[in-house]
């Protein structure tokens, strides 16, 4: 008798279990449906869902170091500048702008008749509000990016604001394009949400964020620069790479990003479908700890850029997407100038090894995360160094433990790096820091991220000078000859610049994916 | 576990007709077909794992970007990875990797584990506890999680793999000997021998080890099969062999991003890997029904 109650027990449990789980089926199966029905007849036109690699993290614009959630922001703030698909400046809500020759005073005119999707007028109150937002605060992000040397703001006018540095800041200039403008009436009232549902003057506004399920914004009909567009854009994080493409086979999302390399080939032979690739800002490479045995003769490293083949390279290791580097910086940043690469020249390799006196190469370490790629980027390296004797040695850590063996150490002499293979990635605009972390001195760890410990104090004299001016044809000058010296120094093995890859469905058109990686589907239309 | 009248039967039996317990076994472990073929595949395995790197067909190491990703075919039997290496190639220098790993493992956890259990067994008291209580502890983690946890502390690296499932192969194997061991010592024999004034050591190596040993070489073929899986299995989570090596957890791991387009570079190192710790587990079935005295009364 017992034992059937408890069966009796047991199966109503599970009836109910079964129940509730076939609740949450059809409400999700409901929601999905109505979306796809409407994507599918009047639709599409009004609809894009568009799913993403990861979670996004914060919607505070003046605190988000994800690409992610700034392409999300992209479409729903606007900040003073702005970038083009290029990754080069351009004014958005500033109509014109002019930087001192001390490179130290920076005045914006501002577009008038914008207003905030709460209704808040944009003016030069509210750019102050935002600029003392970050000032103010230590703990975003872009506080110490630039924003902490801000001395003064000013209010010239109704549309006219004056900001005033203590020092001059080369990249500020992009950082006033990072710097999203949230109304001020939020920054006062309500700042707790702005990393939840932020208010801004973009072309779509904010209507609900769940976490790891989706985050959804609407088109803003009272948007300052008018134009068409989709009525609702949806972004789902898929960060399993069969889903993401599955979707968009599907035609359950009209764009992915990014399209994993290794199906690339299987969706530009779909039907439906188009891949598209953009050079990216990303740099691979190898730094070299320049300052001790074997790698601070230049020789060895220069042996070491003959000895990778980086076509071969960008075959085995990318996919076969993405370009040489044939700089110390990628093609899409400004000032970039081509340097006449280290061809793949395994004699002249041994030649030089046998110069700096390691005829029958050594051993030595290379470090990596334990990311899929970079397993993958370090066994190549391996293998092209072997060629010339090199024994290379793989040690791939967890990221936390790979940073604090890195930046723990306090000086050049307490590092034990010898090869790092990494990648770095800067604004297109923005050469300070795709140079100035990486090569001047100044950016030993644990300081900056100049891994090699490359030291040469004319080229420290060349981005000193670069920084403290505001001389376009004097930079570009300074610049081209820094990519030259740096280049022929050899503090990396000079390795790859990505290419992103994203995939939409052929009936949509206008999405962009710019160098740093951002996605812009603020003018995507679907037909 | 083993009775003392069964034991004496074969005593008596052991002293009338020149009884051969090799012979006798082969006669029964004969009809274990499957458990026969198993065995053969090991044998063959472990052949190619001594002679694998003077046999393989291409080197396992030399890479050829003109010939990546290439399905099976004439020329690569098991096509080719990543970096345009032969597969098959890697999987047979590869086997002595998995093999050394597993059965080091497995024979040093029996080492010690049949230490422990024969102590814990035989002496009973405060060491039989303290010994037992530890297994528990250890048994209370699950095999790979504390597997990780070790290599975790010890630091990734082939050889503490081999210490990895090495410890959580001993509780297991204690557990064991200690059952045996209770057994066996109240069998008549270790009586008398005690009585005799025979050395602990003595009975228990001479007299109380060998009732164990049918039991033992169960569990370690099973065991042995376990012992692939978990370090192929550290292996793939980047724990085990350097990523370069030919050891199968390390292909499949490095395979999973072609998982999709190019997936015989997972199924590959998948298949050996499915294979030989079938075979080990056909082996162990086989053993047991031809071994266990429970079985054979039944």
């Amino acid at each position: 008798m017992n034992y059937v109650k408890k069966l009796v027990f047991v199966i109503l449990c599970t009836l109910l279990l079964a129940a509730c789980s076939e609740k949450d089926n059809s409400n999700a199966s409901n929601t999905g449906d109505k979306s796809t029905t409407e994507s599918g007849t009047a639709s599409s036109k009004n609809e894009l869902v568009i799913a993403v690699n990861e979670n996004f993290i914060s919607m505070d614009p003046h605190n988000t170091g994800d690409t992610n959630s700034s392409s999300v922001q992209e479409t729903m703030l606007e900040g003073l500048l702005g970038f083009d698909a290029d990754g080069q400046i351009i004014k958005v809500l500033a109509d014109d702008y002019s930087i001192s020759e001390d490179a130290l005073v920076y005045t914006f005119k501002l577009k008038e008749g914008v207003t905030f999707h709460d209704g808040e007028q944009f003016n030069a109150e509210a750019v102050k509000a935002n600029i003392e937002r970050i000032m103010n605060d230590e703990s975003l992000r872009l506080y110490s990016r630039g924003f902490s040397l801000i001395s003064n703001v000013e209010i010239l006018g109704d549309y006219e604001i004056k900001v005033t540095l203590k020092e001059p800041y080369g990249p500020m200039i992009t950082r006033f394009g990072v710097a999203k403008m949230i109304s001020p009436k939020m920054i006062k009232e309500n700042s707790a949400d702005i990393p939840k549902k932020p208010v801004g003057t973009g072309p779509y506004k904010f209507v609900e964020w769940v976490q790891g399920d989706h985050l959804t914004i609407e088109n803003f009909d009272g948007y300052w620069d008018g134009g068409e567009r989709v009525a609702k854009i949806t972004y789902k994080p898929v960060p399993e790479n069969g889903s993401r493409v599955a979707m968009l086979k599907a035609g359950d999302a009209q764009v992915i990003y990014p399209v994993p390399a290794q199906n690339i080939d299987e969706l530009s032979n779909s039907k439906g479908v188009e891949v598209n690739k953009v050079p990216s800002t990303i740099a691979h490479y190898v730094s070299l700890n320049t300052y001790k045995k074997p790698l601070d003769d230049i020789k060895v490293r220069q042996a070491f850029n003959y000895a990778v083949d980086k076509d071969a390279y960008l075959k085995v290791v990318n996919a076969g997407l993405g370009l040489p580097l044939d700089s110390i910086i990628p093609s899409k940043t400004v000032y970039y100038k081509q340097q006449k690469m280290y061809e793949h020249n395994i004699e002249k390799a041994k030649a030089l090894l046998a110069e700096a006196g390691y005829p029958d190469g050594f051993d030595i370490e290379i470090w990596g995360n334990t990311n899929s790629d970079t397993m993958k980027g370090m066994q190549f390296i391996q293998q092209q160094l072997g060629q010339i004797g090199v024994k290379v040695e793989i040690k791939s850590m967890e990221e936390g433990t790979l940073s604090d063996e890195i930046y723990g150490a306090q000086t050049p002499e307490d590092a034990k790096l010898q090869m790092w293979y990494v990648s770095w990635s800067a604004y297109a605009s923005d050469i300070t820091n795709a140079t100035k972390p990486l090569f001047h001195s100044v950016s030993f760890p644990p300081n900056g991220a100049n891994t090699a410990y490359y030291h040469n104090t004319e080229a420290d004299q060349l981005m000193d000078e670069a920084n403290s001016i505001s001389d376009v044809d004097r930079q570009a000058e300074l610049y081209e000859k820094l990519q030259e010296i740096v280049y022929q120094d050899t503090p990396w093995i000079f390795l790859g610049v990505d290419e992103v890859v994203y995939g939409v469905r052929s009936n949509v058109s206008g999405v962009q994916v710019n160098p740093t990686g951002g996605l812009d589907v603020k003018n995507a239309k679907v037909e | 576990m083993t009775s003392p009248t069964t034991m004496q039967n074969s005593q008596v039996q052991n002293t009338q007709k020149k009884y051969s317990p090799l012979k006798e076994f082969w006669k029964s472990f004969k009809k274990q077909k499957a458990a026969l073929v198993a065995s053969i595949f090991i044998v063959l395995l472990i052949v190619v794992a001594f002679i694998g790197p003077y046999i393989a067909p291409y080197d396992p190491f030399e890479p050829n970007y003109d010939a990546l990703l290439e399905g099976p075919s004439a020329s690569h039997l098991a096509g080719t990875d990543e970096y345009g290496r032969d597969i098959f190639s890697r999987l047979i220098v590869g086997a002595k990797i998995s093999l050394m790993v597993s059965f080091s493992a497995v024979f040093l956890g029996l080492i010690l584990g049949t230490i422990l259990g024969l102590i814990s067994g035989y002496f009973g008291g405060w060491i039989d506890k303290i010994i037992m209580r530890s297994c528990d502890v250890l048994f209370s983690f699950p095999d790979l999680l504390l597997a990780i946890a070790i290599v975790a502390l010890l630091g990734p690296g082939i050889n503490n793999v081999i210490i990895a499932v090495m410890i959580f192969s001993v509780p297991s194997f204690a557990r064991l000997v200690r059952g045996a061991t209770l057994n066996a010592k109240e069998n008549v024999y270790v009586e008398a021998a005690q009585s005799m004034g025979a050395s602990h050591v003595r009975v228990l190596w001479k007299h109380i080890f060998p009732e164990t040993i049918s039991e033992l070489i169960i569990f370690v073929t099973m065991r042995i099969g376990t012992a692939i899986l978990a370090a192929s299995g550290l292996s793939f989570l980047g724990l085990g062999a350097s990523p370069e090596m030919p050891e199968w957890g390390v292909m499949l791991s490095s395979g999973r991003d072609y998982l999709g387009t190019s997936s015989h570079v997972v199924i590959m190192p998948g298949i050996a890997i499915f294979l030989t710790v079938l075979a080990f587990n056909l082996i162990g079935d086989g053993l047991r029904d031809v071994l266990d005295p429970k079985i054979k009364n039944n």
